[in-house]
C-alpha cells in the first residue's frame, strides 16, 4: 500500500504540472510574489530614512545611533557596516549606480579622489563653525573647498617591550627619543639571542610601508610633494638620509608583515616596533602579562627635527546625489561631538578623536598609553591630499621596498620614485 | 508546444540569472575594454579604440604579472595532477580505513580558501610551524612570504595542498569506473603494477585527466584570493598575478576600461591554453585507442 502511494505521487504530480492552466497559475503566483517582495523593499515610511555607511562594528556604533534617533524623533537611521577590505569598492559601485548613502565614512586618502571626480558635496559653508575645534581639515580639502568632516584619526607610535629593555640593560622607563637611541636600543635587544629581534620592519605588504618610513623623513624636514601639491620633492637630502637610517635598522630587525610583527611583539620576541592603537585593545586581552610601553616616534636628534608620525583620518561625507543632506549633516555633527567621539574612541582604541585638545580630556588624562597617541597626533603628518595619491603611494612603497631589499641604493630608489611622482602630478587629468 | 513552455518556465530562474550575472557582465566588460571609464564619472566615458590593449602590452608590470601567473600555473598544475593521480591510485587499493583517507584528503577543499590563506600566513611566519620544522631538520628558517625569492613558491605550495584533495576525488571516481575485467585480464597475462598502470589505468582515465588539467589550469590562471590575503602582490611584485594586477587597476585606480582590457587579454591566454590542452590530450586518446 505504502509502496503504491510512493509510485503514484510523482506520476500525479507530473500529470498536473504538465497541464497548461497550472503552469500559468504557477508563473502568475511567482510574478505576484516577486512584485510583493519588491514593493515591501521600497515601502515608504513617514519621516526621513537616513542611510549611513560606516566601518565600525555594531556594538561600538549602535549605542550612539540609538541616542541620535531618540533625540531626533522622525529620523530613522539605516546603517550598513563596511569592511576595510571591500568597503571602498562598495562605495564606488554605489556611487556609480546612484545608490549612494546619505552619510558615509571615508578614509581621508580617498577624499581627494572622490572630490576631484565631483561626487562629494561641497560643505565649506556648513562647517565654518567647526574648523576651530577639529584637526585634519587639509585632508578633506581640495582647491580650497571642504568636502568632509574629520571624525577620528589614527596614528602610529613606538611600542617597546619593557622586559627586553631590562634584559638588555636598558632603563625600561626611558624609551628612545632620537634615531641614535633607537638604533642603539634595537641593537642591544637584537644581541640578546636568536629568537629576539630588535626592531620590527614592515615588509611584504606594500600598502603599509610608507606609513612606517615617512615619519623619519617628515620628522627631519623631508616631504613628498611641494606645498602646492604641484611638484615632487621626494628625492630631497632629508629623505635620502632618512631612508639610509631606516635601512640601517634592517640588520637588527625582523622583516615581516604587520600582523606577524604584532604577533611577535605579543610573544615578547620583538623589542621595538612602530604600530597602531589596535594593539592597546588586543594586547591586554591576548597577553595581559606583557609589560610594554609606548612613546612618540623618535626624532632625528634632541636638537633637530620633530616627532613626526603618519596620520590617517576618517571623515564623514555626503554625496552630491544624497537625498537627505540636511539630516546627514545633523548626524555628522552628532557623531563628532566631543562626548560621542570620545566614547567611540574609548571602545575602539585604534583611533583617537580628530579633536583639538583631546589630551586634556579627563579620560585621556587617566589613560596614559592612549594619551601618547593623542599627543603623537598633534605632530603627525597626513599624506598629501592629492587625487592621484594611490599612484603616488605605490611609487613611494616601491622605492622603500627596493631600498630595504637592497635592489637599489636609497639615492637611486628615491630618484626613480621622484621621477614617477613628478610624472603623476604633472599629468593634466590629475 | 505546451511542454516547451513549461520547460522554459522551470528553466527561467536559471536562464534569467545566467543572463544577468554572466552574459551581461561578459559583454559589458568587452565594451568597457574599448573605452576609458571611471565609475565615479560615468559622464566622461569615451571610446579609445585599442589603446587600452596596447597600453597593457607595453606596461612592464603587466608582463611581470603574466610571468608570475605562468610560473604559478606551470608549477602547480602538473604537481597537483600527479599527486592527485597517485593518491587516487593508492586509496583505490584495498587498504584499511579507506574512507578515512578519502575524506581526509578532501577536507582542504571544504575549507574556505581565505581561512586557509590566513592559517598559512601564520605557518610561514618566522616563528611559524614551517620554520620550526625546517630548523628541526637542521635547515635555516626564513621569512617565506617576506622574501621575494620564496614568496610565490610558498603560495604555490599552499595551493597544491589546498587543491589536490578535490582532484584526488575526481580521479578516484574515474578509477572506480574502469571495468575490473581489464585488471583481471591483465593479471592473468602477468602484467605487473607499473605496466597495468601504464597500459590500463592511464589510458582509461584520460577523460578525467583532461578534465582535471583543463579545470585546474583555468582556475590557476585566475589565482587571486590567496594573493589578496597573503601578500597583495608584494614583496617587490614577486607575487603580482594577472588578476590581482587588474583588480588593483580597476578598484584602486578606477581604470575600469583598462582593467577590462587586461581581463580580456587574460581570457585569450586561458582560452588558448584550454584549446591546446583539449586538442593535445584528445588526440592522445584517439591514438591510444
Amino acid at each position: 500500500m505504502k509502496c503504491d502511494e510512493q509510485l503514484k505521487g510523482p506520476e500525479v504530480a507530473k500529470r498536473r504540472f504538465a497541464r497548461g492552466r497550472d503552469t500559468r497559475f504557477l508563473s502568475w503566483a511567482f510574478l505576484l510574489l516577486a512584485f510583493l517582495l519588491v514593493n515591501l523593499g521600497c515601502g515608504q515610511e513617514k519621516g526621513a530614512r537616513l542611510t549611513f555607511w560606516q566601518f565600525w562594528p555594531s556594538e561600538i556604533i549602535t549605542p550612539i545611533i540609538t541616542e541620535f534617533e531618540k533625540a531626533n524623533p522622525g529620523v530613522k537611521v539605516e546603517m550598513q557596516q563596511l569592511t576595510w577590505q571591500n568597503g571602498f569598492e562598495k562605495i564606488v559601485a554605489a556611487v556609480s549606480s546612484g545608490t549612494q548613502p546619505d552619510l558615509c565614512e571615508l578614509g581621508s586618502t580617498w577624499v581627494p579622489r572622490f572630490a576631484a571626480d565631483g561626487v562629494l558635496s561641497d560643505i565649506t559653508s556648513e562647517v565654518k563653525d567647526l574648523r576651530e575645534s577639529y584637526l585634519f581639515w587639509d585632508s578633506c580639502t581640495l582647491d580650497g573647498k571642504i568636502y568632509g568632516i574629520p571624525w577620528v584619526a589614527g596614528t602610529r607610535v613606538l611600542f617597546y617591550n619593557k622586559r627586553l629593555f631590562e634584559r638588555a640593560g636598558l632603563d625600561p622607563e626611558i624609551p628612545p627619543r632620537t634615531w641614535e637611541e633607537l638604533i642603539d636600543c634595537a641593537d642591544r635587544i637584537h644581541a640578546l639571542g636568536k629568537d629576539v629581534y630588535g626592531f620590527g620592519m614592515n615588509a611584504g605588504e606594500r600598502y603599509i610601508l610608507y606609513k612606517k618610513f615617512m615619519p623619519f623623513a617628515w620628522g627631519s624636514g623631508g616631504d613628498i610633494l611641494s606645498d602646492d601639491l604641484a611638484h615632487s620633492v621626494f628625492s630631497s637630502k632629508e629623505n635620502v638620509d632618512a631612508l639610509h637610517f631606516y635601512c640601517s635598522l634592517r640588520d637588527v630587525s625582523l622583516m615581516e608583515k604587520q600582523d606577524v610583527l604584532d604577533m611577535a611583539f605579543k610573544q615578547g620576541k620583538l623589542g621595538l616596533q612602530i604600530s597602531g592603537g589596535w594593539n592597546l585593545r588586543t594586547i591586554p586581552s591576548d597577553v595581559p602579562e606583557l609589560e610594554f610601553g609606548v612613546a612618540l616616534v623618535p626624532k632625528r636628534a634632541l636638537d633637530r627635527g620633530f616627532h613626526a608620525s603618519f596620520a590617517g583620518s576618517e571623515v564623514l561625507v555626503t554625496f552630491v546625489k544624497s537625498k537627505h543632506k540636511r539630516e546627514a549633516l545633523k548626524l555628522a555633527r552628532f557623531l563628532i561631538s566631543k562626548g560621542n567621539v570620545i566614547s567611540l574612541c574609548r571602545s575602539a582604541k585604534s583611533v583617537q578623536p580628530a579633536l583639538k585638545g583631546a589630551e586634556n580630556d579627563p579620560y585621556y588624562e587617566s589613560h596614559p598609553l592612549e594619551r601618547v597617541f593623542v599627543i603623537q597626533l598633534g605632530t603627525a603628518v597626513p599624506p598629501p591630499p592629492h587625487p592621484s595619491w594611490v599612484e603616488i603611494e605605490e611609487a613611494i612603497n616601491t622605492a622603500i621596498e627596493e631600498a630595504i631589499y637592497e635592489i637599489r641604493s636609497p639615492e637611486d630608489a628615491l630618484a626613480e620614485a621622484d621621477r614617477k611622482i613628478e610624472r603623476i602630478v604633472s599629468r593634466a587629468d590629475g | 508546444m505546451q511542454k516547451n513552455r513549461s520547460t522554459l518556465a522551470f528553466l527561467s530562474p536559471w536562464i534569467v540569472s545566467f543572463g544577468i550575472f554572466w552574459v551581461f557582465p561578459l559583454l559589458f566588460s568587452l565594451v568597457l575594454s574599448f573605452v576609458r571609464f571611471n565609475p565615479l564619472r560615468p559622464d566622461l566615458v569615451h571610446f579609445v579604440g585599442l589603446s587600452n590593449f596596447s597600453r597593457a602590452l607595453t606596461d612592464p608590470l603587466f608582463w611581470t604579472s603574466l610571468r608570475n601567473t605562468f610560473v604559478f600555473v606551470a608549477g602547480t598544475v602538473p604537481v597537483t595532477t600527479v599527486i592527485a593521480f597517485f593518491l587516487a591510485v593508492a586509496i583505490n587499493q584495498r587498504i584499511p580505513c579507506r574512507s578515512l583517507y578519502r575524506s581526509g584528503f578532501f577536507i582542504p577543499s571544504v575549507i574556505s580558501i581565505v581561512v586557509i590563506a590566513i592559517i598559512f600566513k601564520q605557518l610561514y611566519a618566522p616563528a611559524g610551524l614551517v620554520n620550526k620544522l625546517v630548523e628541526s631538520l637542521g635547515g635555516e628558517g626564513r621569512s617565506w612570504l617576506g622574501d621575494p625569492r620564496t614568496s610565490l613558491l610558498s603560495i604555490m605550495a599552499m595551493d597544491v595542498w589546498a587543491s589536490f584533495g578535490y582532484y584526488t576525488i575526481l580521479f578516484l571516481a574515474g578509477l572506480q569506473a574502469i571495468p575490473s575485467e581489464l585488471y583481471e585480464a591483465a593479471r592473468i597475462d602477468g602484467s605487473g603494477f607499473w605496466n597495468t598502470l601504464r597500459f590500463i589505468t592511464v589510458p582509461m582515465i584520460r577523460p578525467i585527466t583532461l578534465f582535471v588539467v583543463v579545470i585546474n589550469t583555468i582556475r590557476s590562471f585566475q589565482i587571486f584570493i590567496e594573493i589578496f590575503v597573503m601578500t597583495r602582490g608584494g614583496p617587490l611584485n614577486s607575487t603580482l598575478t594577472s588578476v590581482f594586477y587588474l583588480y588593483d587597476r580597476a578598484f584602486y585606480r578606477f581604470e575600469m576600461g583598462y582593467a577590462s582590457a587586461v581581463a580580456y587579454l587574460l581570457f585569450i591566454v586561458i582560452m588558448t591554453f584550454s584549446v591546446l590542452q583539449m586538442k593535445y590530450l584528445r588526440v592522445g586518446r584517439a591514438a591510444g585507442e
